[in-house]
């Protein structure tokens, strides 16, 4: 193995997503069998799993120059042919988001559940329009469709929150207790924090380099924090006396107040 | 040099800004949440309270209904089977004294009868069409007007407490009819819609406008106990066309 690989894949952050896909398929694979048909813990593993391939995928594009090239030319990114953007873009930004809101979309009731499900769809309608009419192309930094994505997963949030300030369930439960409501809070603070250097990114990557890289790294922060939430959610029945269960919402269920009684 | 610096010094408090706003946002909605819960739990609290005391006043109403009952078939029907059960058995005849017998068997048949109606343990054993076509038979029988039941062989069956509630609504309902509509028909039915169980109780009585207000709080109280237990009561009547009430029974 050269030094390019050791360059490659040798990095705190992808290290630790390692660790954690690794943690996390431990614990899915105890899970029993009914749990795991749960999208509760599934789809935490899913997206874990899903950044572990992607991350792994774009240190060896890192590593491969030849292959990123000509993924690059391919794409029409002759301009820039050390750039992963278009992975970067594509996972990142527009997958996990659509994944995130999948998650989101699990804890909320069946109306909510609607507005979740047209979000995802306006998501990859503009998206593919930004992305196909040449707007933003796939392969540079995409800030209008980062934009897009966030405010969406902030509106998302905002319909748990307010979930949780109304549905009997959630009245019932301890929010600091709830799994659902850390993660929530995490998704939060992430899409916020990186919101202004995420959409003023050309800015500042022509200005302030260092500084871009700096912001980056908490970016990274938040995403191994997000994770080591998700790992927790799958891990969550292991530790009953620390995390209560989360209230689950059929398509069909009524709430009523006779149910309480 | 100097407006890319304001430049980066905005977009600096801007993330710090936003981080903070959400932080406050998270922290505001979890004290939020515990005050929220706070009131519900107390919501939750006077709907228990005000649902048992519904069930406490329509135990003692039946309770008073069966005493009054009680009452008159001691005074009407056993005072009288008694009385006559003494004579046959003063009699010297045989034959008088076999029917004294005969009586007392039929008392002791009695007694037992009305000894389970004290207490409200038939309301277990009762399905509510069984009660509502027993109701409907005793008014047949008084000769006041004619009465039918149409139902549906799956209506299905309800716990006690909503059964008691529902047996107290439909009796007040059929009270009304008879107090006030003077009917020449009553009719209930029983149907499923949409998934949902309902008993429609119709008269051809007077009927009445339901836009002036009552005086009473006789229909107020119908429409509480309903929602106590989950469903729903609603009325439509017109002078001269007789009323319809319909009870929507909770799932």
């Amino acid at each position: 193995m050269d030094s390019r690989f050791f360059q490659a894949f040798v990095d705190w952050y992808l290290i630790s997503i390692d660790i954690l896909f690794v943690l996390g398929f431990i614990y899915f694979f105890k899970l029993p069998k009914d749990k795991r048909a749960n999208s509760f813990y599934w789809l935490p593993f899913l997206i874990l799993t899903f950044t572990f391939i992607y991350e792994n995928f774009g240190a060896y594009t890192n590593y491969n120059f030849e292959f990123k090239a000509r993924v690059n030319a391919f794409l029409g990114n002759t301009e820039f042919p050390n750039y992963n953007l278009w992975l970067y873009n594509i996972a990142n930004k527009q997958i996990k988001t659509i994944l995130y809101l999948f998650l989101i979309k699990t804890w909320l009731e069946p109306p909510k559940k609607r507005i979740i499900n047209w979000m995802i769809i306006g998501f990859l309608i503009i998206t593919q329009f930004l992305q196909f009419s040449g707007i933003e192309p796939i392969y540079l930094n995409q800030p209008i469709i980062f934009a897009i994505g966030a405010n969406m997963v902030l509106v998302a949030s905002g319909l748990y929150f307010m979930g949780m300030m109304t549905n009997e369930k959630y009245l019932a439960t301890n929010p600091l207790r709830l799994l659902s409501f850390w993660m929530m809070t995490f998704m939060l603070f992430t899409y916020s924090l990186t919101y202004i250097a995420s959409v003023s990114l050309t800015y500042l990557y022509t200005n302030y380099p260092t500084l871009v890289i700096s912001l980056f790294q908490i970016d990274l922060a938040m995403g191994i924090l997000n994770k080591l939430i998700l790992i927790m959610a799958i891990a969550s029945p292991k530790f009953p006396n620390l995390f209560e269960e989360e209230p689950i919402f059929d398509t069909n269920e009524s709430l009523d107040i006779q149910s309480s009684l | 040099m100097q407006p890319e610096a304001n430049q980066f010094t905005f977009l600096l408090f801007s993330g710090a800004f936003l981080a903070v706003l959400m932080g406050t946002f998270v922290v505001a909605m979890v004290v939020l949440h515990r005050q929220r819960q706070i009131q519900n739990r107390e919501r939750i609290e006077k709907l228990k309270t005000e649902y048992e005391k519904t069930l406490l006043n329509i135990e003692n109403e039946i309770q008073q209904d069966t005493l009054s009952h009680v009452g008159r078939e001691l005074h009407d029907n056993i005072g009288q089977l008694l009385s006559l059960a003494k004579l046959y058995l003063n009699s010297s005849k045989p034959e008088k004294q076999a029917e004294g017998k005969e009586y007392l068997n039929q008392i002791i048949q009695e007694v037992r009868g009305l000894s389970k109606t004290l207490n409200l343990d038939w309301v277990e054993s009762v399905r509510l069409e069984e009660f509502i076509g027993q109701q409907l038979e005793k008014i047949k029988s008084t000769g006041h007007c004619e009465t039918k039941l149409e139902t549906i062989e799956s209506f299905g069956s309800f716990p006690k407490d909503q059964k008691l509630v529902l047996i107290r609504v439909i009796q007040e309902c059929l009270n009304n009819t008879l107090k006030h509509a003077n009917p020449n028909l009553i009719e209930i039915k029983l149907i499923e819609e949409q998934g949902a169980r309902k008993i429609q109780i119709i008269d051809d009585g007077k009927g009445f406008d339901t836009k002036q207000e009552s005086k009473g709080s006789g229909m107020f109280n119908l429409k509480k106990r309903m929602e106590t237990i989950g469903g729903k009561f609603s009325l439509s009547s017109e002078v001269g066309k007789g009323t319809f009430i319909e009870l929507e029974l909770p799932n």
